[in-house]
């Protein structure tokens, strides 16, 4: 037990890389950088280090020239005033940056797009045509007796998934957690996490995800009892679909596990409407739920506030005035592609993997100063990371959850939001 | 130092017995005074004689914030197309209509003069985001009710036999932890039960875990609230709502409060019979009689009206059951953190359609027959019934006989042969509407500076223009001000202001944290810490919004 008046290190810290949102880490703020000293996983620990330490001191650039904070605002803001139709990409954000992102998008008449959005708007829209029966974090630990995961192995995604979610030390219920059954669909997944502590091995149907809509539609036309073609459908044997068929259908609570980027882009509409699909069919008579997993690089930060202050998800066009939703017009890879975009804001507080592409039109870059990056952009504005430098608030993978983030250490950086809202204002006098 | 005067105007107060009465107010850096001594300076004058001025209205239920919100809005893109709010040089743009961004919401809210808005269903685990929500609702105070009663640390508790002292520990402890203003129970303890695939609970059916019954929940919950001195009754969504023949069902809430204060919420969707050839039938006069005879129930109606809306609510076992009832038919279901669930389910209310008729019919017989407008309130239960833009339309319906007439003549001739609207002739006044939504809900909630215009209440005020048409009057206010500001003119947003957030400070032992601890590490998916919001952090959840703490004095 660290006593928190005198030590150096800060327990039951939320960690906001990825969508789990861990909340247990002991992290040491003593050293050169942040040392995640208890719990968390391989990326909290790279991330807490790297973003801790990269460039405390880094400067805003233009065309690569060190330049004031304010001087980098203004030209920001000239290149917004100047464009028809500038657009936001990255956004990896927490709340705070995602609210100062919507009034900067706002009035500069822009699109906000996530970087995960081409999953995210396609989740959306099974969403829109369907709905869904979902679940949370809690109610998996606790109640869930079968785990089918459709296409992921929920650790590439969320690290901790299994430690903290299916082999627990114990449940609220007659629930014994190492009992629970584990089934994996789809080939190349890491599947280990899946044995139980007893050593039990999960069920693996093994087969190219490419086809997991043929192998979700022999689930649902074995549970409608409909005939399906075939001794071997997808080359494994009828009789262990219709035994994990008649598993759902026995289970108490069953979860399915899915997740976005998992799967093919242009299947995921798909995969979700079946796994929708099949959920529905199991609450007939039995309890079962979807659980998505989401959330990473704060994309669901970001979708939450757009959602709720516009009422729109993104790929929301603030060009006429008014918000205009269309998902298919709106990402912004097709807008820049097709020249329709005429600049390019890549803001991002919490990650700094993915680079900004190239574009050919003027490019705004606000991120850690250990973004990623191929080629200098004409304006880059260095920020801090919320949950390292500052507090701020993260929307976990169930939608439900919001996790306060904290500030573990000094930097001179500025935050995405006041940053964002600098360039608002700017924007707001080079307009009139 | 500002000193605005308004002059002239014909005031209506029910909360200072004040009725049409030719008054000057007068504000000082946001708060009503007294008519200043000598010569002090006024800052702004506004002459309004012949105006109607009222306070600003409260909204004691809209569903306006937090997680299922949001669902409903990511669902129905199809609701907004057609409603946007257009950016200016003061507002931001926004859309929606059943199912509104926050900041249309806010606009539109402070453009109908309405100045505070209270959600009724927040999850304790999302708390931190209805918050977030409300802090980015402009315009208007907010505050929550927090959900109790299919929380499975309290059905433990009961399970356990603990005693009273532990629950009302537990229920403070939860409030100050959400920063909420009061407590909900919603289909007690069967949220819950549809978790155990229980899909219906009378009120004195048992959970098949756990073998508690609502009525437990009930008592033990209204019993907290009251002995903590919350001064909201506990806030109920009773059980079987929507299902024909509940009447007995609701009149056994009200028993289980065993005279407590208990507010039900919504009744009208817990008001029906099963005579006629349908099994679906009006029983708004025993509901009615009831909140009549029995003081210590008041209730919200939960008026349905006609047109497209979305129903979003706590009860996910009903949400599921009536999730094929849907228009368009899509719904979206949840089970939440051994905590609470949801379900959200577009709905589309036809006045042809007998039901749809017959429930228009019966939430407006209640509003009619129950006699006190002290302890009954005027909710669409926005957006379940209606969107709460249809205010000023409810509104007329309750002031007009012969408008009422005229629509009771135009819906479905079986649900209208069997109300008896047509023979009530009841017609509302300015002041009864006033008390309903002003002077009631603010001593319902207990914002003694709210709801009221005597020296002391924070200068929340409306002007009117009377109209003989109650809906042009209330849909188009000529001056809302906001804290002293003036943010409305001729129903239109003059400045943007951030309201404030009520929450309710009651004592407790801090001793109930050595068992709340343990088991959020043993069960739970975050820590204890992480789930309290401090006062610091719902500020900033609010984006800078300004606490307002009531502190509450232990009864019983």
């Amino acid at each position: 037990m660290t006593n928190e008046a005198t030590s150096t290190v800060m327990t039951e810290v939320a960690c906001p890389m990825c969508g789990h949102a861990c909340d247990d880490l002991s992290v040491d703020t003593a050293g050169a950088s942040l040392a995640v000293v208890a719990k968390g996983c391989e990326r909290a620990r790279s991330s807490f280090a790297r973003l801790s330490t990269v460039g405390d001191s880094a400067l805003p650039r233009i065309d690569g020239k060190p330049v004031s904070l304010d001087a980098a605002c203004a030209e920001a803001a000239r290149v917004l005033g100047a464009a028809t139709l500038p657009v936001f990409g990255g956004m990896a954000l927490d709340v705070g940056g995602a609210r100062a992102a919507m009034e900067l998008a706002d009035q500069a008449g822009g699109v906000i797009d996530h970087m995960n959005n081409e999953f995210g708007w396609r989740a959306s829209r099974v969403v829109q045509d369907g709905g869904g029966i979902n679940t949370t974090l809690a109610e998996v630990r606790n109640r869930a007796d079968l785990i089918l995961l459709v296409g992921t192995d929920a650790v590439s995604a969320q690290p901790r998934f299994f430690e903290r979610c299916v082999w627990v030390g114990e449940t609220m219920f007659d629930l014994a957690p190492a009992s629970r059954r584990i089934v994996y669909l789809g080939g190349g997944l890491d599947t280990a996490p899946g044995v139980s502590p007893d050593g039990r091995q999960p069920d693996v149907f093994e087969f190219d995800l490419m086809r997991m809509p043929e192998a979700l539609s022999v689930l649902n036309a074995l549970m409608a009892k409909q005939p399906v073609t075939g001794e071997a459908p997808l080359g494994i044997a009828l009789a262990r679909w219709q035994e994990l068929v008649d598993a759902l259908f026995a289970a108490k609570y069953s979860v399915v596990v899915w997740a976005g980027p998992a799967f093919d882009a242009a299947q995921l509409d798909l995969n979700v409407g079946a796994v929708v699909s099949l959920v529905r069919k199991l609450n007939v008579t039995t309890r079962c739920n979807s659980l998505p997993l989401a959330g990473n690089d704060g994309d669901l930060s970001m979708g939450a506030v757009h959602t709720w202050q516009t009422g729109y998800p993104m790929r929301t066009s603030y060009a006429s005035g008014a918000p205009k939703f269309d998902p298919v017009h709106n990402g912004i890879t097709r807008l820049l592609q097709t020249g329709e975009a005429d600049a390019l804001v890549w803001l991002n507080s919490l990650a700094d993997h993915v680079a900004p592409p190239a574009c050919g039109v003027p490019t705004v870059v606000i991120a850690p100063p250990s973004q990623k990056l191929d080629g200098e952009p004409h304006v880059f504005i260095p920020v801090a990371t919320p949950g390292i430098h500052h507090s701020g608030h993260f929307v976990r993978t169930d939608k439900v959850v919001t996790l306060p983030l904290r500030a573990l250490r000094a930097t001179s950086l500025p935050a995405a939001e006041t940053v964002a809202m600098s360039i608002a204002a700017k924007l707001r006098e080079v307009r009139t | 130092m500002s000193l605005i005067k308004l002059s002239g105007g014909r005031v209506i107060d029910p909360a200072n017995g004040v009725n049409d009465q030719v008054r000057d107010i007068w504000v000082r850096d946001g708060y009503i005074v007294a008519a200043p001594d000598g010569n002090e300076k006024v800052t702004a004058e506004y002459n309004i004689s012949g105006r109607i001025v009222m306070s600003g209205a409260i909204d004691m239920h809209t569903h306006i914030g937090g997680g299922k919100v949001n669902i409903a809005r990511e669902m129905l893109p199809e609701d907004h197309r057609g409603d946007t709010v257009e950016r200016t040089e003061l507002t931001r743009s926004s859309c929606g209509h059943a199912a509104p961004g926050t900041l249309a919401a806010g606009y539109r809210y402070a453009e109908m003069g309405y100045t505070a808005c209270f959600e009724p269903a927040v999850l304790p685990i999302n708390a931190r985001q209805a918050h977030m929500e409300m802090g980015d609702t402009p315009m208007v105070d907010t505050g929550g009710y927090v959900m109790l009663g299919s929380d499975d640390f309290l059905l433990r508790m009961l399970a356990a036999n603990e005693d009273q002292q532990a629950i009302n520990d537990y229920v403070a402890w939860t409030l100050n932890a959400t920063q909420t203003v009061g407590v909900k129970v919603v289909n007690p303890g069967a949220i819950s039960a549809f978790k155990f695939n229980q899909r219906k609970l009378d009120l004195d059916e048992e959970n098949a875990y756990y073998g508690v019954t609502p009525r437990r929940i009930l008592q033990v919950l209204s019993r907290a609230v009251h002995e903590l001195g919350v001064p909201k009754p506990l806030h109920v969504h009773a059980s079987n709502l929507g299902v024909p023949g509940n009447v007995g069902t609701t009149l056994g809430t009200m028993d289980a409060a065993e005279g407590l204060p208990i507010h039900l919420t919504h009744i009208q969707f817990h008001s029906y019979g099963t005579e006629g050839d349908r099994k679906f039938s009006s029983e708004a006069a025993r509901i009615a009689e009831a909140i009549n005879r029995q003081k210590n129930v008041t209730a919200d109606v939960g008026q349905i009206l006609f047109g497209q809306t979305v129903t979003a609510s706590g009860d996910n076992m009903v949400q599921y059951r009536n999730a094929d009832h849907g228009s368009p038919k899509k719904s979206v279901i949840m089970d939440i953190e051994c905590d609470a669930g949801c379900g959200v389910v577009p709905f589309k209310y036809k006045d042809q359609n007998f039901v749809n008729a017959l429930q228009w019919a019966i939430g407006l017989e209640i509003f009619l027959m129950v006699d006190d407008p002290w302890r009954v309130f005027l909710t669409t239960d926005h957006p379940n019934g209606a969107p709460f833009t249809t205010y000023p339309h409810l509104i007329k319906l309750l002031m007009d006989r012969s408008y009422r007439n005229a629509m009771l003549d135009t819906i479905n001739p079986e649900a209208r042969a069997m109300s008896n609207l047509g023979s009530l002739d009841r017609e509302y006044s300015l002041y009864e509407i006033a008390t309903m939504t002003r002077a009631a809900p603010a001593k319902l909630i207990g914002l003694a500076d709210r709801g009221h215009l005597a020296p002391g209440a924070a200068a929340d005020i409306v002007v009117y223009r009377e109209n003989a048409d109650p809906e042009r009057m209330f849909e188009k206010p000529e001056l809302v001000f906001k804290d002293g500001e003036l943010v409305v003119r001729d129903g239109r947003i003059v400045k943007v202001v951030r309201g404030n957030i009520h929450a309710v400070k009651p004592e407790f032992d801090i001793g109930i944290e050595k068992k709340i601890q343990p088991y959020f590490e043993r069960y739970h998916s975050v820590r204890m810490s992480n789930f309290k919001i401090s006062n610091d952090e719902l500020c900033e959840c609010g984006g800078g919004t300004k606490l307002i703490p009531h502190a509450c004095k232990k009864r019983g």
